[in-house]
């Protein structure tokens, strides 16, 4: 088990380092930051205070190793736009959005889950048509599209809801549509799909010509069966918490992680790019391995293995 | 759709109904003055509000009129002239120093009186040149005493390079009493009220700067003298102004201005016609026609004073040949571009340079006519045989960026020009120096209103183009240098023209494009005028409903 949960973590580490360097080589050899925050008309005496002052006058593999002893010392750098700890800029912006992407999986889930397991139960009827079609649609349908969709009828037409800004709950609404309607359309397919193939096992046929009851064969053999995918999907969203919402929050001026993500990467302001990704890439092992755990609680066979293989 | 929400008109409310027991003080604070909701793509690039640090389009927009005021302004709604601001009056001593009479009476947001101490700190080494010197220093000595900045008020880099690009020769300022102030540039220049006048020549409080803790929370919340001063600013998010009562040009007609950042056109244009913004900026020309439809909406906004240019790299095999880059200015037909692209709603400038100029404003000028027989000729002068021309292109900094370079290369391609477009990411790619670079586009503002804060700037010896190793003209570098030191005007404007005949003529460096220009959709309800810049005025007389 120490060594199972080690070389999690030195994957982890790894995946980490590999991230923080693409996004270094990425970033630095597709634009001066100085470039990008004074723009082209800067005079060269103004960008050559910038680079000095931030060092991007350095060589590039000096400004890596350098950027790397940082972090490794538990520094995650400045941002060079306004000087202020990228990480300080990083954390004030995840309650925002944050208070997004929370309630929208909320919605996926309550939605998505008895949409895929009711059409499921009633294959073929209107009833899965129905729900199939607007799952279609809702996967199918670009985020920017459905948000923009969603202002013109609610604010633009009917006037009910504000179309962006953060000022209280009320903006918070379309955004949160917006995410959960498509999340909950990929749960409701996954969900179908997997409740169809754990409806045709022949432990199903078992347990109903044993007698079980209709009800309770779907609830004690069915639904924990079909869980493992759907659990698998939810921890993928899960992992999305934290920079999941970079369009929404652009259509909806909504001022989150994701937005600060767009910003810092217009600007090539290095810190906040790599720290932002350093915070996706902590939330996505972290939920990984959470989903790791739900599989071992949701099927006993995986427990059983794993003591199998302890012994 | 009310510019006043419920909560606000609530307030209002409770607050006539308290002034049945408290008549005297609820009457001072009703105030029915409207607020209103401005939606902009950015605030600020640099998530400051100080105008050294924070020098773009977006800062000019939040700054002018409503924050910062200079000793010398510009008249924003009448063709940008120089007026008195903050300064009554002003005149020369000699050809290096100027001095000026202040405005009394003029209130800081804070309180505070503004006196020529105000001035002279808002041009001293510690919010200003720091370490920087005069290019010509010698002649003066100046700022005998650099200080060392207290913990937290260091500038940022730029600021000092920025202030001394403004002022690359003033050796100090001096207060010569409470309300005059005089200059003393360490060469002679005539430019200096122009300089005055710029962006960045603006005044602070230095009671303001001295309470704030650090630089940044000084830079981000600034006690100047504008008509709105700032209450809340969350970078790049919004910004909230709120009347500066003690104004001196008069109580303010807003009582709140709330900029907020909403990135994406659609959105800014949603939120205007569901009421939520009572103006929406940087709406694309494109997008005019359907905004009017709706009578309650119109969109202003013209021409800024920034141009659109084609800039060439004469070290490029082809482009070396003086001809080939002349065949590219009369291939164009720029007049089709203004009107397909720009709804007809900017114009042809006179090359680089801007009516605002008075005086040095070379009437008689024009860009390269369009002749395509001419441009052909040129091209079989210089012997061209069809050889590729790369065109560095960015996706869409500017507005209409690419499809202006797809009609371009279609009209230089009519006249036999092979011009190839390489999509860049970044900048930095467009500038790279190597054998592929060829065209690129650029736009070029002018800061103040002499030549010397366009041409000479961007594209004389010390401007980006010679620094960056695009283009060089021994001929045109002493024109500049004539115009940055002489003090005869004729001599001075002899200069300038012949600068354009060569940057634009003879041994092309750019070619100017069109004007660029911006536009603001409102509700047209609201009595507003725009300026002829990214400025927007709220001052008194220049709002109501």
């Amino acid at each position: 088990m120490v060594y199972f949960i080690l070389s999690r973590i030195a994957r982890a580490v790894i995946t980490v380092a590999l991230v923080v360097t693409f996004a270094f080589v990425v970033l630095r050899l597709s634009g001066d930051p100085a470039l990008m925050i004074m723009g082209p008309e800067a005079p060269p005496e103004v960008l050559a205070a910038f680079r000095s002052a931030w060092g991007l006058d350095l060589p590039i593999w000096q400004q890596y190793f350098s950027y790397f002893g940082a972090i490794a010392q538990g520094e995650l750098g400045r941002s060079m736009r306004d000087g202020r700890p990228a990480i300080e800029l990083v954390l004030e912006r995840i309650p925002s959005t944050l208070a997004l992407t929370l309630p929208a999986l909320a919605m996926k889930v309550g939605i998505g889950l008895p949409a895929g397991i009711y059409a499921a139960l009633h294959r073929g009827g209107p009833i899965d048509r129905l729900v199939m079609t607007l799952a279609v649609a809702g996967f199918t349908v670009p985020s920017f599209v459905l948000g923009l969709v969603l202002v013109l009828v609610f604010s633009v037409m009917l006037g009910w809801l504000p179309s962006g800004g953060q000022d209280s709950w009320r903006h918070a609404i379309l955004p949160v549509l917006t995410l959960g309607i498509g999340g909950a359309a990929i749960l409701a397919r996954f969900t179908r799909s997997a409740m169809l193939e754990v409806l045709g096992q022949p432990y199903m046929r078992t347990a109903l010509a044993k007698g079980v009851p209709w009800h309770v064969a779907i609830r004690s053999h069915a639904l924990p069966n079909a869980a493992i995918p759907t659990v698998t999907i939810i921890g993928f969203m899960v992992g999305t918490l934290i920079a999941g919402a970079v369009v929404v929050e652009s259509v909806f001026s909504w001022p989150g992680v994701g937005r600060l993500l767009v910003v810092a990467v217009a600007n090539r302001d290095l810190a906040v790019v790599q720290c932002i990704l350093l915070l996706v890439a902590a939330t996505m092992v972290a939920s990984n391995l959470l989903v790791d755990f739900l599989y071992g609680y949701l099927d006993p066979r995986l427990r059983t293995g794993a003591r199998a293989g302890a012994h | 759709m009310p510019l006043v929400s419920r909560r606000s008109a609530l307030g209002l409310g409770l607050a006539a109904a308290g002034s049945l027991a408290l008549p005297r003080f609820a009457i001072a604070q009703a105030d029915n003055r409207p607020s209103i909701t401005i939606a902009v793509q950015k605030v600020s690039n640099s998530n400051t509000l100080d105008v050294l640090r924070e020098q773009s389009n977006v800062g000019e927009r939040v700054f002018f009129s409503s924050i910062w005021e200079g000793l010398i302004g510009r008249d924003w709604l009448g063709g940008l002239k120089k007026v008195p601001l903050l300064a009554t009056e002003w005149k020369r001593i000699d050809a290096q120093t100027v001095e000026l009479k202040l405005r009394q009476g003029v209130k800081f947001h804070n309180g505070e009186e503004m006196t020529a101490e105000d001035v002279v700190f808002s041009f001293s080494r510690e919010r200003m040149f720091a370490a920087t010197e005069a290019k010509n220093r010698s002649t003066i000595k100046a700022f005998e005493r650099i200080p060392t900045p207290r913990p937290g008020k260091e500038l940022p880099p730029e600021v000092p390079a920025a202030a001394r690009r403004a002022w690359p020769d003033l050796a100090r300022v001096e207060a010569v009493d409470k309300y005059t102030v005089r200059f003393y540039n360490a060469t002679p220049d005539l430019t200096l009220e122009g300089r005055l006048s710029r962006y960045g020549s603006d005044i602070m409080s230095r009671k303001g700067w001295e309470d704030a803790a650090s630089y940044l929370d000084w830079a981000r919340k600034p006690v100047t003298t504008g008509p709105y001063k700032i209450v809340d600013f969350k970078p790049d998010t919004y910004l909230v102004l709120e009347a500066h009562d003690e104004y001196w040009g008069g109580r303010p007609p807003l009582k709140r201005i709330r900029f907020v950042e909403v990135p994406e056109v659609p959105s800014r244009i949603n939120g205007l016609l569901s009421g939520e913004y009572q103006f929406a900026c940087d709406i694309p020309p494109d997008q005019i026609v359907g905004i009017e439809k709706n009578a309650a909406f119109e969109v202003q906004g013209g021409t800024i004073l920034n141009h659109r240019l084609t800039v060439f790299d004469k070290n490029h095999a082809v482009l070396a040949n003086p001809l080939v880059r002349r065949a590219f200015t009369h291939a164009i037909d720029r007049q089709a571009i203004v009107d397909s692209l720009w709804a007809g709603r900017t114009k042809v400038p006179k090359g680089l340079q801007w009516d605002y100029y008075d005086d040095m404003f070379v009437s008689d000028w024009d860009v390269p006519k369009y002749d395509p027989a001419l441009a052909m000729d040129l091209l079989k002068q210089a012997g061209y045989k069809g050889d590729a021309i790369p065109y560095r292109l960015l996706n869409n900094y500017y507005t209409n960026q690419v499809p202006t370079a797809q009609i371009l290369v279609e009209m230089w391609k009519a006249v036999g020009l092979n011009v190839e477009i390489q999509t860049k990411e970044s900048w930095t790619q467009i500038m790279e120096r190597n054998d592929s670079r060829g065209v690129r586009d650029w736009s070029n503002s002018a800061p103040f209103n002499d030549p010397v804060s366009s041409i000479v700037a961007q594209h004389g010896p010390n401007g980006q183009q010679q620094q960056i190793g695009e283009w060089t003209n021994v001929e045109a570098n002493q024109m500049a240098e004539i115009m940055e030191t002489s003090i005869d005007p004729a001599q001075r404007k002899k200069a300038f023209r012949r600068m354009l005949e060569i940057c634009e003529r003879e041994d092309p460096a750019y070619t100017v494009l069109h004007q660029n220009a911006t536009f603001t959709a409102k509700q047209k309800s609201i009595k507003w005028k725009t300026a002829p810049a990214f400025a927007m005025d709220f001052r008194p007389g220049n709002f109501a409903l």
